[in-house]
């Protein structure tokens, strides 16, 4: 068998090593408490509430450069916290630093009690509300929207429904055409739409309808099924690689942070989320219909900014891509960020690249205000 | 512990481990089928109509632990084989040698990627149940669903066995390459060999059919578990007068409807003042954008505004990244790209398809949206 011969003197240094390392891991771990692991710390203000959901203004951090503020849409799978991690790598404090004003619609906690609230409520009703809010205090027509993820789906059905309040939309790691994962088919890509479409119409009525909402540890473990060895590895080899440098940690007991708080997802709209999106592919063929109203693309028509990164395992690229086509304006980018579904967030360099492009977006289509 | 004496004392401990577990599956499957054959008999008063015959349950049951069974000693065996490949010498790092071993143990094959099973258990097994005789046909559908929940969990099981076999037969073979080849690997290479070996063949496991489809029957048997223990409380509920799932579920729909009426009756309210908050005409920039948000009263904004310009403005901030030229079109694409779209991409980076094959990157940490 393959083996590798050291040296005793080599076998001590090691263990030392090791042992120094694991006595100050355990030395931070033991001092640290949860309330010293803080995320999404930028200073705000709660302006608006209807239910369980809250509407916040961030505090500016820089002269205001750009009139129409712009509000951030998440999903109701995790958190906008994911924006706002820690303020070196805060999408949130980016965009103050360059000017903009912020808000940002939290969606709360909800329980079994909201399992009859549907994609229509959360989209024309709450974030309906959230938009004529931010109307209302800044005194625009319009609002520059935001949307990340499910949260893009939010925002892209929201402008194409009434694009007149609307002024710019700029997308984040949004799927639009549900069935794209299979344009690439990369090993570990798209594992949800896969596994969604595994389901069928009346499987997903039963999984609902037996637990009354979609449970946040339910796609917990269907995400942590997208990295099989991560969740053998994650909290003793990974864990003590990082246990000794007080940052690291901090940084990764941030991100724990972020991931346990898996909010449910309302029952129904969770029906509509996977059927009708996932499985039916609805959005991208306009069929998608809120209300009874249809979710025409075509009628979107303001400028469009679409943001994917090109590692995304969850959101493969050609889902999100795919809404150019569709689209009723020829005022349309798109920007390709490096690294994963999180790392649009979090990583290194999208920090440079991401904030500045939603920025310079929104400043070149301000309006002007009298 | 001597490599080869902790490799047979984890084969022998798991093979006994797994017998005694497959033996007890049968046994209570076949128990409860007896239990519940001898209470349709008329062994007890008031028998209800039963649910289908569930011994054919327990035999189904037992048809599952039997294929579990072997698989699991096929497990057991390459565990072994797998334990003893970790470089042992007094020199290497013990914990890549702890996580090594840890993570080749059989166990931790159908616990860690078993998480969902986990949570489905859980969702499922709620309340326990009550031995009351009255009950008997909501018990029984009860009693039927948990064995076709554990029937269920050990056909997935047996899928996710083979993936790891599968990889364990992989890693197996490229030890052997590297040992053929003299190649020297340390403890902490076999661990991130054995972790890319493994990913990449439980991902490939994942995408497969037979996953997907003991999966999705473990979704079923659970949900339906959980339905029938849910039917069965409704029973006591409504025996005793507690408010039940149906009734809360009913109340809550009908504040669901009633809220969306307020927010429906809120809206018409506040359209007059919004549509009065529109601009008659544009205006020239004037105020800063503070004076011009404080100005906004709560009854709309004196200010005016301009459609939007597709200038840049003066204060224009950087622009995007300089645009790429448009990717070609996978073969596979339905879908060409608009060539009216401004493709713009910050990454230099080739894309993972075209590097050789790593451990999971740092960006995707299995984390959602």
């Amino acid at each position: 068998m393959t083996q590798v011969g050291t040296s005793p003197a080599a076998v001590l240094s090691d263990a030392a090593r090791l042992g120094t390392k694991m006595l100050t891991g355990g030395r931070l771990l033991h001092e640290m408490r949860d309330a010293d692991v803080q995320i999404a710390t930028t200073p705000k203000d709660l302006v608006w509430s209807q239910d369980k959901v809250s509407l916040f203004h961030f505090r500016p951090l820089a002269e205001k450069r750009v009139n129409v503020p712009v509000l951030i849409c998440y999903g109701l799978i995790g958190r906008w916290t994911m924006t706002d991690l820690q303020e070196d790598r805060s999408l949130v404090r980016n965009l103050l630093n360059l000017g903009l004003d912020l808000y940002v619609v939290d969606w709360g906690n909800p329980s079994r009690a909201d399992r009859y609230q549907t994609l229509a409520d959360y989209i024309l009703g709450y974030l309906g509300g959230c938009v004529a809010e931010i109307m209302k205090r800044a005194g625009v027509p319009k609002v520059n929207l935001l949307g990340v993820c499910e949260g893009g789906v939010f925002t892209t059905a929201y402008a194409a429904l009434e694009p007149e309040r609307v002024n710019t939309l700029t997308l984040t790691i949004t799927p639009i055409d549900f069935h794209a994962d299979t344009v690439e088919d990369r090993l570990g890509h798209g594992f949800i739409n896969i596994w969604t479409r595994s389901l069928s119409p009346e499987d997903v009525d039963r999984l609902i309808d037996a637990n009354g909402n979609l449970p946040g540890e339910f796609m917990g473990a269907i995400f942590n099924q997208m990295s099989p060895m991560r969740s053998l590895l994650k909290y003793n080899f990974d864990l003590l690689e990082i246990a000794d440098d007080e940052q690291r940690l901090m940084n990764w007991l941030r991100m724990e942070k972020w991931i346990a708080d898996r909010p449910d997802h309302p029952g129904e709209a969770a029906k509509q989320w996977m059927k009708d999106l996932y499985q039916q592919n609805k959005l991208v063929q306009n069929q998608w219909e809120l209300d009874g109203r249809r979710v025409d693309l075509g009628n979107i028509r303001m400028p469009v900014l679409n943001v994917y990164a090109n590692d995304d395992h969850i959101i493969p690229p050609a889902t999100s891509r795919a809404l150019g086509p569709k689209l009723g304006t020829s005022d349309y980018t798109e920007l390709a960020l490096p690294g994963g579904h999180i790392g649009v967030f979090v990583g290194g360099r999208s920090q440079a690249l991401f904030a500045p492009a939603v920025a310079s977006f929104a400043q070149q289509h301000d309006l002007t205000v009298a | 512990m001597n490599p080869f004496d902790y490799s047979k004392a984890v084969t022998d401990f798991w093979t006994a481990q797994g017998q005694a577990l497959m033996r007890a599956q049968e046994q209570a499957g076949a128990a409860l089928a007896q239990g519940m054959k001898a209470a349709t008999s008329g062994k007890f008063p008031m028998q209800p109509e039963m649910p289908g015959d569930l011994s054919a349950g327990a035999t189904e049951l037992a048809n599952a632990s039997k294929s579990v069974m072997e698989l699991w000693s096929a497990a057991a065996a390459v565990c072994g084989k797998l334990a003893t490949a970790v470089p042992t010498t007094a020199g290497g790092d013990e914990v890549v040698e702890a996580t090594f071993r840890k993570i080749v143990d059989p166990r931790s094959w159908i616990g860690g990627t078993g998480e969902l099973d986990d949570v489905l258990g859980r969702m499922a097994e709620g309340p326990r149940f009550a031995d009351l005789w009255e009950a008997e046909r909501r018990y029984a559908g009860v009693l039927q669903a948990w064995m076709n929940v554990r029937r269920r969990g050990l056909e997935h099981n047996a899928v996710v066995l083979q993936a790891w076999l599968q990889a364990s037969r992989r890693f197996t073979e490229q030890l052997a390459g590297r040992s053929a080849s003299d190649t020297k690997l340390d403890a902490k290479t076999a661990l991130a060999l054995w972790t890319e070996t493994a990913n990449r063949q439980l991902l490939e496991s994942q995408r497969s059919e037979p996953f997907l489809q003991s999966q999705a029957a473990m979704i079923r048997a659970t949900t339906a578990l959980r339905m029938a223990q849910q039917e069965l409380v409704e029973h006591f509920g409504k025996q005793y007068g507690f408010p039940t799932r149906t009734e809360l579920d009913d109340v809550h729909r009908t504040v669901t409807e009633l809220r969306r009426e307020l927010r429906a009756l809120r809206r018409e309210q506040q359209m007059p003042a919004l549509v009065a908050a529109q601009p008659a005409s544009s205006q020239p920039l004037a105020a800063s954008a503070e004076s011009s948000a404080s100005s906004a009263g709560s009854s709309g904004s004196s200010a005016a505004w301009s459609e939007p310009s597709t200038a840049p403005s003066a204060s224009s901030a950087e622009p995007l990244a300089a645009p790429a030229a448009p990717s070609k079109p996978s073969a596979r694409s339905p879908k060409p790209q608009p060539a009216a779209s401004k493709q713009s991409s910050a990454s230099a980076e080739p894309s993972r398809a075209a590097r050789p094959a790593r451990r999971p990157s740092a960006n995707n940490r299995g984390t959602h949206t």
